[in-house]
């Protein structure tokens, strides 16, 4: 399911969408998170590019992932990273172990900043920012 | 992945580890100096360019190295789209240079920026190098980078963390800090007493923009900015420019002041994914971890020899994770280290002696470096009277508003923090 904001227009931050990112965002417009998956070492690569960061092959393929992981830090924001996020404050940054290996940074949604510990099972959700762009964040579990 | 090789070979009288070992050859330790140190005033609110405090502060140090422009003809200088490049500088001076080159970065810099000194001039592309960073850090592009910063297209590097409000460097750096909590169960309390340390040798520094000594309780009451950081955990943010003469020992030891030599330097060292630092785990260590095998190696000294430390404090946190790497205590016991005592004047190792980036003014390093050539040469610009001969009469008492000379001070060790991936450090002895 993908939660639409309730913002006027959306002002923070966006990313340029590349050639090689485009099949991630495609992913998360459709509720998916998409990583790329090298078909020769099995590698979980995160975030997108060209060549495979274990082995140098071209042969990555995008494969849904589990969307489970792990806290491994986090941070509670008390001042906004520019005006756009003024209104969000405290917001949580925070590192996810994805379940398939790789880390992710985003955001905890959901959940009261002061409870959010190292540790923590957490499961991606998504945010439609804009007709373009969607972003995965992650909400705790446990 | 290819196998590492681990045979040993000789080279210049010495071991390397192999055929890969990355550090400089030996023969270059003690062979250069720094002749000339200077700044402008540290301030907030200049009221002048970056090109006028960066001709002051390069003007500043040829003045100290006893030396004219036609003594100089290299520049290196460093910045973030904040700053004026090397050749207006040096037009500004008279000076006709041989070499030049302005490069993009902040803390980590100053160090790495020496070593690119010491080997030009030994390629024989000039003889002496100014190295300078001029920035109107709070009346400009502030440092916090949550002003000016915010606004550039999110592109590279920042497409998978700028969205989520990662931005200013306290926001990057403090996932580091939790983790260095959570694995050593190091506490609040005892990172504040970085910044008591600092803010007790600042009260000694009249140069510094925030000469107020503080308490834990000071530091722990202030509101958080992103948690674990307090406001005081947070450097300050200020104007000013910073420069150093790079030359050969020969060289400087025809200059007026004492001599200090460069005796290793290890440059923008990274971890593993340098791209995103944060992916390669654990995240608790930093970059110091692999630099210190550049730096003690090529210094042929170790930590216990050292007699001050600059380990640079953007928060109170990098000089705790810097010092511990670097293996200054056990990986972990950084929060003791940096609580004993030993940090502060009159303890067994002093750390930015100077106020440093929490308390004298903030510089992207420069002036952590500067600070320990005055030590190494006796001459730390404190407010002890001076003598009939012009120097300084060094107290060494170290009450507020007293002395900050270190007694003795032989070795000194910088260690700059660009982010926790990546880290530069430079060993000085007194000549
Ligand atoms: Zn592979």
């Amino acid at each position: 399911m993908i939660y639409q904001r309730d913002t006027m227009a959306y002002d923070k931050p966006l990313p340029v969408i590349d050639n090689e990112s485009r099949p991630f965002w495609d992913g998360c417009r459709e509720g998916k998170l998409m990583l790329q998956h090298c078909a020769e070492c099995g590698a979980w690569v995160f975030y997108p590019r060209v060549l495979c960061t274990a082995c140098h092959s071209e042969r990555l393929e995008w494969e849904e992932a589990s969307g489970e992981g792990v806290i491994h830090s986090f941070t509670i924001c008390h001042r906004p990273a520019g005006p756009a996020f003024a209104g969000e404050t405290p917001y949580v940054v925070a590192l996810i172990d994805l379940k398939e290996g790789p880390r992710m940074m985003s955001n905890i949604v959901g959940a009261d900043p002061e409870s959010v510990r190292i540790g923590q099972s957490v499961r991606v959700t998504f945010e439609k920012a804009t007709e373009e762009v969607t972003l995965p964040k992650f909400k705790v579990i446990s | 992945m290819p196998e590492e090789r681990t045979y040993l070979i000789e080279r210049n009288g010495l071991t390397l580890k192999n055929e890969l070992d990355a550090s400089s050859p030996k023969f270059l330790r003690d062979r250069y100096a720094i002749a000339g140190v200077g700044e402008t005033t540290y301030s907030r609110g200049s009221g002048r360019s970056t090109r006028a405090l960066g001709t002051w502060a390069v003007r500043n140090a040829m003045r100290d190295a006893g030396m004219e422009p036609g003594d100089i003809d290299g520049m290196l200088s460093y910045s973030g789209n904040d700053s004026t490049f090397a050749p207006f500088i040096a037009g500004d001076l008279g000076i006709r240079l041989n070499f030049y080159m302005d490069v993009h970065g902040g803390g980590s810099s100053t160090e790495a920026l020496v070593g690119i000194a010491m080997g030009v001039i030994e390629a024989g592309l000039c003889k002496t190098v100014a190295i300078f960073r001029a920035m109107n850090g709070y009346s400009e592009v502030r440092i916090g980078g949550t002003g000016a910063r915010s606004a550039p297209p999110v592109t590279g590097d920042q497409l998978h963390s700028r969205a989520y409000g990662w931005q200013a460097a306290g926001q990057m750096f403090s996932q580091t800090f939790m983790r260095h909590m959570y694995d050593y169960g190091t506490t609040p309390e005892q990172v504040a007493m970085v910044k008591v340390a600092h803010s007790h040798h600042a009260s000694n520094n009249p140069k510094a923009l925030y000469p107020k000594r503080v308490t834990v309780e000071d530091v722990l009451n202030s509101r958080f900015i992103v948690k674990p950081l307090h406001l005081m955990d947070c450097c300050i943010e200020s104007d000013n420019a910073t420069a150093i003469v790079v030359t050969r020992a020969e060289r400087a030891r025809d200059c007026p002041r004492p001599l200090v030599l460069i005796r290793s330097v290890a440059g923008r060292v990274c971890k593993p994914r340098s791209d995103m630092h944060y992916q390669h785990g654990p995240i608790s260590t930093v970059a110091g971890h692999y630099a210190k095998d550049i730096l003690w190696p090529n210094a042929g000294l170790g930590p216990g020899e050292v007699d001050i430390t600059g380990s640079y404090d953007a928060f109170t946190f990098t000089t705790l994770l810097q010092l511990e790497d670097y293996g200054f205590c056990k990986k972990g016991d950084g929060g003791g280290y940096v609580s004993d005592g030993t940090i502060q004047l009159g303890g067994k190792r002093p750390n930015n002696t100077s106020g440093g980036h929490l308390c004298e003014g903030y510089t992207h390093g420069m002036s952590m470096v500067i600070e320990n050539v005055r030590q190494l040469r006796g001459e730390a610009d404190d407010s002890c009277p001076a003598g009939q001969d012009g120097k300084r009469q060094h107290t060494f008492d170290y009450s507020e508003g007293g002395c900050r000379q270190v007694k003795d001070a032989e070795i000194t060790a910088n260690l700059g923090w660009a982010i926790p991936g990546t880290g530069s450090a430079m060993v000085l002895r007194k000549g």
